[in-house]
Formats: structure tokens, sequence, C-alpha cells
């Protein structure tokens, strides 16, 4: 999530965070509420315009993150052209499409921290019955931080299996790759500790 | 102001001993450690900063008990891993730094800021809103060096903090330590990285083998180093 975040300062990222996700959830919901092609495909044209507004490069980022969305919104159009259902296939894709770049651009322009300070409000009434939600908060930041870390310790793995062996490594890293992560559990634990560890009683992400 | 004092510390890790009976009360302002591979000196690195409690004898900053009292230490040392990606807990710049700083009982804004005005400190400010996982190893190794000076700690003890680091930065960062108030502990291979300090400790196969003054201590520990690398007998590497 947090590699998505664009380096282009726009003016949605001035927007308060709560502000934003609660748009999003209100412009999901909106969407889900019609079946209409035409106000579907209007809304589709109308988050488009959203990302021009913040520049051509920030339109161009978010059309590289969404890439991976065509052969499934290719796959859903076809499954339903071959079934005969054509106009159903149009508004699901566009739904989705709508949706997610919806989500994509909420994402983009809104700084995990803030993300994190909405959550902990939400969880709030949590926090009244006496839960920890500091450790649910850090503990997403952490899952953010160590999926590509992990990600890249597979890779290295890989590479170094590559170094030494005319074979590819396929599965035989799997071992390697879960002591691997035991290991940086390990280390992750000792860094939080060196820094007070999870500490109850201070300020939590509002401020 | 007592400084660090350690009374015949022992370390054992599965079942060995790694360190023994290491004794030394360090008021100086800037105490090096040099050894060879394995030879202990991060894991007395981690009984100063209080994560591991020693196995024997009594390690001490101001006179707390820097492993029982973790919310003291918090205020009073803090410690500059080996390997920084074991250090960074954060998916960006800004929220590695502002962490310690929150810890320590900041507000969130107030923590964000002193973080922005660090980075700015190193003229690194457009790291802010980057992703750690995306910084080289020296960049890294920065990175955890202002998190922790962020937090304006008593005692800095660094585990080879400038390995990694290009020389422009290095110079940069050694002029920045020599500005600031905080003891500092610090653990290299380099006699060269030790110009200017106070005393220096020798550790060897876990026993302190020398401590004084650079000009008592490095002459002999170069000498040693330089004789046991000119060796061809490789049983004499370390571990
Ligand atoms: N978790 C552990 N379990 C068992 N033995 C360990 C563990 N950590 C370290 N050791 C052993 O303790 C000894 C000292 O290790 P330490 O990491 O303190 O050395 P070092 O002086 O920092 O070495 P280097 O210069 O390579 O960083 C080594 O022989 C090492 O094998
Ligand atoms: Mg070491």
């Amino acid at each position: 999530m947090i590699s998505l975040i664009s380096p282009v300062e726009t003016w949605a990222h001035r927007i308060p965070a709560g502000a934003k996700l609660l748009a999003l959830s209100a412009l999901t919901v909106a969407l889900f509420l019609t079946d209409r092609p035409a106000v579907l495909a209007a809304a589709t044209l109308a988050v488009i315009a959203l990302y021009l507004s913040a520049g051509t490069a920030f339109l161009r980022q978010g059309a590289r993150h969404l890439r991976m969305l065509w052969p499934f919104l290719l796959l859903i159009a076809l499954w339903h052209g071959l079934t005969g259902q054509a106009q159903a296939g149009i508004v699901i894709a566009l739904r989705l499409l709508a949706a997610l770049a919806l989500a994509n651009f909420v994402t983009m322009t809104t700084r995990l921290t803030d993300m994190i300070a909405v959550l902990t409000w939400v969880l709030s009434p949590l926090r009244r019955l006496g839960l920890p939600t500091r450790a649910v908060t850090l503990a997403i930041a952490m899952v953010l931080r160590f999926t590509p870390m992990l990600v890249e310790n597979g890779q290295r793995l890989a590479l170094s299996w590559r170094a030494r062996s005319p074979r590819r490594p396929g599965w035989r890293i799997v071992v390697p790759m879960a002591a691997l992560a035991l290991d940086d559990a390990d280390h992750v634990a000792e860094a939080l500790r060196a820094r007070g560890g999870i500490l109850n009683d201070i300020p939590d992400g509002r401020n | 102001m007592t400084g660090v004092e350690l009374r015949d510390i022992g370390v054992t890790l599965a079942g060995r001993p790694v360190l023994q009976g290491v004794s030394a009360r360090l008021e100086e302002p800037r105490v090096g450690i040099v050894g060879r591979n394995g030879s202990g000196k991060t894991t007395l690195a981690r009984v100063i900063a209080g994560l591991v409690a020693p196995d024997a004898g009594q390690a001490r900053i101001d006179g707390a008990d820097m492993a029982a009292d973790r919310r003291a230490a918090l205020a009073t040392v803090g410690i500059i891993f080996q390997n920084p990606d074991h250090q960074i807990i954060f998916p960006t710049v800004l929220e590695e730094i502002a962490f310690g700083l929150t810890q320590q009982g900041q507000r969130p804004r107030a923590a964000e800021a002193a973080a922005r005005a660090m980075l700015d400190r190193f003229g690194k400010g457009h790291w802010a809103p980057a992703a750690t996982h995306s910084l080289s190893q020296g960049q890294k190794q920065l990175l955890c060096l202002m998190a922790v000076l962020a937090m304006r700690p008593r005692v800095v003890v660094m585990d080879e903090p400038f390995s990694g680091l290009d020389i422009p930065t290095r110079l940069q960062l050694m002029r920045y330590l020599d500005g600031i108030a905080a003891q500092v502990v610090m653990i290299t291979h380099d006699p060269g990285q030790l110009r200017g300090f106070d005393r220096i400790l020798w550790l060897e196969g876990g026993r302190l083998i020398a401590d004084g003054p650079p000009d008592a201590v490095l002459p002999r520990f170069e000498a040693q180093m330089r004789e046991w690398g000119g060796l061809d007998d490789l049983a004499h590497l370390a571990g």
C-alpha cells in the first residue's frame, strides 16, 4: 500500500484522510446501487477526470497501479458476453473499475500515518472497552513494512541460489524463507524493545 | 552523572560463554569498542542498551538497570543495530523517526515535526514520505542513526554504524556526533574512526583484554590484527 503513495503532491493530499475515506465509502455504496451502464460509464469518466485534475503524470501512475486489473475485467466482460449477458458484464466491469480506481486514488493521496489515525479513531470504542488498540495499529504498520521485505527475502534467496546452481530454486527456498521470516520476527521484537515496546499509556494516533 | 557501569558481566548463549568477566565504568564522552568477528562486541552493545540481561554481573546506566526498567531506558540509551534491516520497523521514513518520539510521550504532531527537523538537519527532508524498504543499505543506516539521535538519548550505542556510508555522509555524521552532548559508545573495525575518542575497550574471545586511551590500545590492537592477518593458517580466523 505504502509503495503506492504518489511522490507528486496533489490537492487531494491536503484533504483530511477521514473525509476522503468517508467519501470513498459513500461513493462505493452509490456505485453498487445503480445498474445502468450509462450512469456507471459516466462515473468511470468522472473518476478519470478526478485523476486528471491531479495532473497527467498522476493519471499515468494511477493507470500503472490498476494495470493488473485488466485481465480480470476482460475475463468478466468476455464471460458475460459468451453467456449472452453482455450488459450485465459491462455493468460489473465498469463498477469494479470505478470503485477500485477511486480506492486507489485515496491510497495514492493519503499518508499511511493518517490512515492509521482514522483507523485508531474508528477503533476508539474498543479502546474504551479496555482493548489495546495501539497494538492493532502498530501491527498494520508492520504488515506494510514487512510484506515487501518478505518478498525481497525470497528474491534474495533465489538470487543467491542461482548464483551457485544451474537449476531454478522453485519450492526448495520455501524452508529457508520460513526460517528467515522467523529470524526477522525475532529482530523486529528486539527493535521494538529497543524503543520501549508497546506502551499503552502513550498518546495514540489522534492529534 | 555516573555513566555506563559494567560489573563482572557474563553472557552465555546456546550454552557457550560469549562474554566473561567484563568490568568497566565508562564516564568518558567517546568510548570505542574493538575486537575481531565473534569476540562479543554486539553482545556487549545489547547488554549496555538493556536488550539482553546479563547472566552474571550487573549493567547499569546512571544507576538504573536498563534491562529491567525499559521506560528509563527509553530516555537514557539508544542503540543502532549492526544491520539496519533489523532495526527499521515502519514502512515510511517519517514514521520510523517519529515512532521513538511518540514512545517517549510526544504528541503525534510534535513528534512528526521533530522528525522532519531531524531529516532537515541532514538535508534529507525529501526522504520523509519515502518507503523504507526502497532505501539503499547506507541510506537505511543513516535513517537508523537519525531515528535514534532524534530521541536525544544520554548514551548512544552504535554497532559499526558507518560500514555502509559514503565518505561525505560519514564525515557529516562524525561532525554531527562531535556536536552532541550524548555519550557515544561505538563499535568499529576501523581504528581510523576512533580518532578523538577518549577510551578504547578491546574484546577478544568474550573477555576484555585491553582498556585504556587510544594511544595505548590502538597501536597494539592494529599490530596484533596485522600479525594474525599475516598468518596463512586459517585456523586463526575468527569463530
Ligand atoms: N543468538 C545466539 N546464539 C548463540 N550464539 C550466539 C548468538 N549470538 C551470537 N552468538 C555467538 O556469540 C559470539 C559473539 O557474537 P557477537 O555478535 O557479539 O560478536 P561481534 O564481536 O559483534 O562480531 P562481529 O564483528 O562479527 O559483528 C559469537 O561467537 C557468536 O557465534
Ligand atoms: Mg557484531
